[in-house]
């Protein structure tokens, strides 16, 4: 809290900050009378008993000298523009705009948002057009966590505007003026990218640098890197040649079916074998895509169709892998409503059996709280809040 | 009122807050020279200013145990160059690739991966710090208090705990409402003073009610209605109507906010005396076409275009060459009022509330207001298609404005019940403060964003927005690598 | 001895959570059983992301799990339910629970009936 400031002290100096009314021009001019006040003058006596100038200190008046002069671009913003920090003003006096909101941190941008209209063409593709997120992604150059995202908030948006409850419509409209944003332009290719789509995380296995001989005549490609990093002897000659036949197959046979990855390792150290970046990217038809029109450079409709056929069988993978997840879950979850019960009741199969409760019946697998095992629940260091929220 | 304890001009520490005083410390801010500095107490320096700004409202037993000297990153991969080479070429040769022209190696050669920046990453998976990166709230301290204070819920469920770590896929929300307050104008003496007024007027009226309906009880045979109200020539309302929007939408910037308001009031007035005319009893929290429609009906308005002689033509081609005028001069007065402002912006000191971007909201720049407006339109068109009588008659420009006043009274109204000052407006030093890190998606207008994944590095940029440069990241990673 | 299924507490005060526990009927409620075959969250569930008025008219849910087979082992080797696990296990319908409970009380079907619907009446 600020110190209160009882009635006979206030002074002119004060009033700028006490008020909202201060002016550049009278700053300086009282400012060094007060500076020259307060050197002479006890603090204590001046705030109670003396009609002298009140304490003004010199990080105060520095502060509101900045505000007030340099600082003062900083209060509104001009729409459409950024107003940062970074701001340089060019020899012609011009201010130059950067996307850059902290001084010393060159490595953080502010990355531009997806604007309104683009929003709007995101819902409209997936929602009314049908198109998938994958598709629709690859068109307009947003990932697809990101266009999932931008459809699920339109659908809670619809939601309340349809409630009736209250939007923050201005507040909105003002970050969309502060903010850079990613337009979405009319007509086929011609919409600015908004991110890659193609981002492959650094895996934990690639940290540790190896050193590994390899014949002048050998192929190492990427697929042999990822089992040299993750500790798995070469792919036999055959598999090789397969794979080198239809690279895409390959992919897909991995993308479709994550439980078929190779498992190396014993025991705890049990672990899949690295896949290379083609696999491991979320658009590996892409890399297909673009193969095809290294090859065949010239038959340009044929590698559409084929490209369509793949994007459509990728659609119908991802489809089929949910509605068996689906499925699965609905063949170990019962649901009963009983008639007369005000409730619903939800029963879930579960497995009691050595390899759920482990030798000594403590195994945390199995389906109930364990005895002779300490609920640590209230232990330090245990995570006492929720760990997550089920949609 | 700012926190003391928090943004100070002593000791300058940066914060995760929007205020004043801690852009004046943003700006100011310098790290002691490292050249008399020891190591350690360099790397004491950099943890100390790293963690006045990143979770400050964590301790730091519990951010010791948060870090991880794991960070994420990633690489952008190019389709077209995975599909030219399988990584045979990277490793061709004597392992380094074959031998490349100085070109090639140039285009190679990425930035490096600011890991360092990364040190506070898994901070922001914390709510409090999410629900501050969506600019859901002024500072990492408001947004615990919401959190805290039941605003804020997490895929649909209220989440209480600041500290609750969001999974990717979250869908966190906070109620419009606390977000206006914590992104709007504070409101000033006038406003206060009114809304104490309005409180005040509504608790008289609801004793007087309440006084009248005992009396009611008391006397039985008391007179049905009071007064019929002398219902007014529609012609003159609609005039009166359309002068006053058109008051409002003006940009003229010598009016004074007080002025504007009033104006405001008497527009929002006017409508209601109006509507409050119709059957419908819930005409006034009607949709927004309903509403217009309604006044269109009311008011007996009719659109110049549908009269087929000859007359309307020629007011069709006078009203092309006027829209034509009025663009160019709306144009003019447009730039005018830019220079007008980037003067300002280096002039104004003061705190007064300047008459500011009304301009911005009247602009048709969002397609959502796009779509209103064509509802409206079209809402219009029946309004117009179900009479017979035409007593007045407006041509489109003059519709145009009421419409877009109606909208903008309609999204922006002057509440004395709202905690911030109405109509809203952005909080000074705002935009100053404003990013959104890639991590998050939001939607601004019903302050519901999801945290689509983890933030990560990737060659010369990183996802963490904090306001130190590398070197203090690094030698903050290094402390408390230390006691891994 | 007989050996029953029944419930057994766990959780915090005010926050009721049971084990369904194949126990001997003598032994203490919480003491360590033969087996656990199953748990009961007795707080009823509110389903989320869900409309206004969705929400209204939605029923909370009550959350059970349980290893059939082992279940119907227990009794089929004559375990007895106690009520409320008696009435739990009506939901799953499993085939023993009718017959073993005619047999033993000798009741008829008709009787079972009613007993089931009294049971689940009170929860």
């Amino acid at each position: 809290m600020a110190p209160r400031i009882q009635n006979q002290v206030v002074s002119n100096t004060l009033l700028p900050y006490l008020s909202s009314s201060s002016t550049s021009t009278c700053l300086p001019r009282l400012s060094t009378s007060s500076s020259q006040a307060l050197a002479y003058s006890p603090r204590s006596s001046c705030r109670s008993f003396s009609s002298s100038v009140a304490p003004q200190t010199r990080q105060r008046r520095e502060m509101f000298q900045w505000l007030s002069g340099p600082g003062a671009r900083f209060k509104n913003h001009v729409p459409g523009e950024t107003n940062y920090l970074t701001a340089r003003k060019t020899p012609d006096g011009k201010l130059l705009r950067t996307s850059r909101p902290f001084i010393d941190n060159q490595q953080y941008r502010s990355e531009p948002i997806l604007s309104v209209d683009l929003q709007n063409e995101i819902y409209d593709r997936v929602v009314k057009h049908k198109k998938s997120v994958r598709a629709v992604s690859v068109e307009l150059d947003v990932d697809m966590r990101r266009v999932a995202a931008v459809v699920r908030l339109m659908e809670l948006q619809k939601k309340m505007t349809d409630e009736g409850k209250s939007l923050a419509l201005p507040y909105g409209r003002a970050i969309h003026e502060m903010l850079e944003k990613t337009e979405y332009e009319h007509g086929v290719g011609a919409s600015r990218s908004h991110e890659n789509i193609n981002d492959l995380p650094s895996h934990r296995l690639t940290h540790p640098q190896i050193f590994y001989p390899v014949s002048e005549s050998r192929q190492f490609n990427r697929v042999d890197a990822g089992r040299v990093f993750s500790g798995a002897p070469a792919l036999e000659h055959e598999e090789v040649a397969r794979n080198a036949v239809d690279p895409y197959a390959a992919v897909t046979r991995v993308t479709h079916k994550p439980s078929a990855i190779e498992m190396v390792g014993k025991g705890d150290e049990e672990h899949q074998v690295l896949q290379p970046a083609d696999t491991r990217i979320p658009h590996p038809h892409l890399v297909a895509k673009e193969r095809d029109s290294l090859n065949h450079p010239e038959e340009t409709y044929a590698n559409r169709k084929v490209y369509n056929e793949r994007l459509r069988a990728e659609e119908k993978a991802q489809e089929d892998r949910r509605l068996k997840a689906e499925e699965r879950r609905a063949k170990r979850m019962l649901r009963v409503q009983p008639e007369d019960s005000r409730f619903e009741f939800r029963i879930q199969d579960v497995v009691v059996s050595r390899e759920t409760t482990g030798k000594n019946g403590r195994g945390a697998a199995a389906p109930g709280r364990r005895y002779g095992v300490p609920a640590n629940d209230r232990k330090k260091g245990e995570v006492k809040i929720p760990t997550r929220v089920v949609v | 009122m700012r926190n003391r304890a928090t943004t100070g001009l002593k000791k300058p520490k940066i914060r995760q807050s929007w205020s004043k005083w801690n852009l004046y410390n943003m700006q100011r801010f310098r790290m002691k020279p490292p050249h008399v500095r020891t190591h350690f107490q360099q790397k004491w320096d950099a943890k100390s200013v790293a963690r006045n700004y990143h979770g400050e409202q964590v301790s730091e037993k519990q951010w010791a145990r948060m870090f991880s000297p794991r960070i994420r990153s990633v690489v952008s991969m190019n389709a077209r160059q995975l599909a030219e080479d399988d990584g045979s070429k990277m490793s061709a040769g004597r392992g380094a690739g074959l031998h490349q022209t100085e070109e090639e190696a140039f285009k190679q050669d990425e930035k490096p991966i600011p890991y360092a920046q990364m040190t506070f990453a898994p901070l922001e998976r914390r709510l409090d710090t999410a629900v501050f990166r969506a600019m859901f709230a002024s500072s990492a301290r408001q947004a615990r208090q919401f959190v805290i204070h039941g605003a804020v819920t997490v895929n649909g469920k209220q989440m209480k705990y600041p500290g609750y770590l969001l999974n990717p896929g979250d869908l966190f929300q906070v109620e419009p409402d606390r977000v206006m307050y914590a992104t709007g104008a504070p409101k000033d003496r006038s406003d206060r003073r009114e809304s104490r007024l309005a409180k005040k007027a509504e608790e008289e009226a609801k004793a007087r009610e309440e006084a009248a309906a005992a009396e009611d009880k008391e006397q039985e045979p008391a007179e049905a209605q009071p007064e019929e109200e002398q219902p007014m020539d529609p012609r003159d309302t609609l005039k009166a109507l359309l002068f006053q929007a058109k008051e409002i939408l003006s940009t003229d910037k010598s009016t004074l906010p007080a002025k504007r308001k009033q104006q405001l009031r008497g527009f929002q007035k006017a409508i209601k005396r109006v509507l409050s005319r119709s059957e419908s009893s819930t005409i006034l929290t009607d949709s927004l076409e309903a509403q217009f429609s309604q006044l269109t009906l009311l008011l007996k308005a009719k659109r110049t275009e549908q009269q087929t002689d000859e007359k309307a033509e020629k007011a069709e081609k006078a009203e092309k060459a006027e829209k034509a005028e009025k663009a160019e001069k709306a144009e003019k007065a447009e730039e005018a009022e830019k220079a007008v402002e980037a003067k300002k912006g280096s002039e104004e000191s003061d705190e007064l509330k300047v008459p500011r971007p009304a301009e911005s909201e009247s602009k048709p720049s969002t397609s959502d207001k796009q779509t209103l407006r064509d509802n409206l339109s079209e809402a219009f068109l029946q309004a117009s298609k179900n009479q017979e009588v035409d007593m007045t008659q407006l041509d489109d420009e003059e519709l145009e404005v009421l419409k877009r006043a109606l909208v903008q009274m309609r999204e922006n109204p002057i509440d004395h019940s709202k905690p911030y000052a109405t109509p809203w407006l952005p909080r000074d030093y705002m935009s100053a403060f404003a990013t959104i890190p890639r991590y998050l998606e939001v939607n601004h207008n019903i302050c519901a964003a999801v945290y689509l994944r983890h933030p990560v590095a990737r060659p010369g940029w990183s996802e963490v927005p904090s306001p130190f440069s590398d070197h203090v990241g690094t030698m903050a990673f290094t402390w408390y690598l230390r006691r891994r | 001895m007989v050996v029953r299924i029944r419930l057994s507490r766990f959780g915090n005060r005010h926050q009721p959570f049971y084990n369904i526990v194949v126990a001997q009927a003598r032994s203490a409620r919480d003491s360590k059983p033969l087996e656990v075959i199953g748990t009961f969250n007795p707080i009823p569930q509110r389903p989320t992301n869900l409309s206004e008025q969705e929400a209204r008219r939605a029923k909370a849910y009550k959350e059970i799990s349980l290893d059939r087979s082992r279940a119907r082992y227990w009794l089929g080797v004559g375990a007895q339910p106690s009520d409320s696990v008696w009435k739990l296990m009506t939901l799953v319908r499993l085939p023993l629970l009718r017959r073993r409970l005619s047999i033993s009380t000798t009741v008829t079907d008709d009787d079972c009936e009613i007993i089931t619907t009294r049971l689940t009446h009170c929860c």
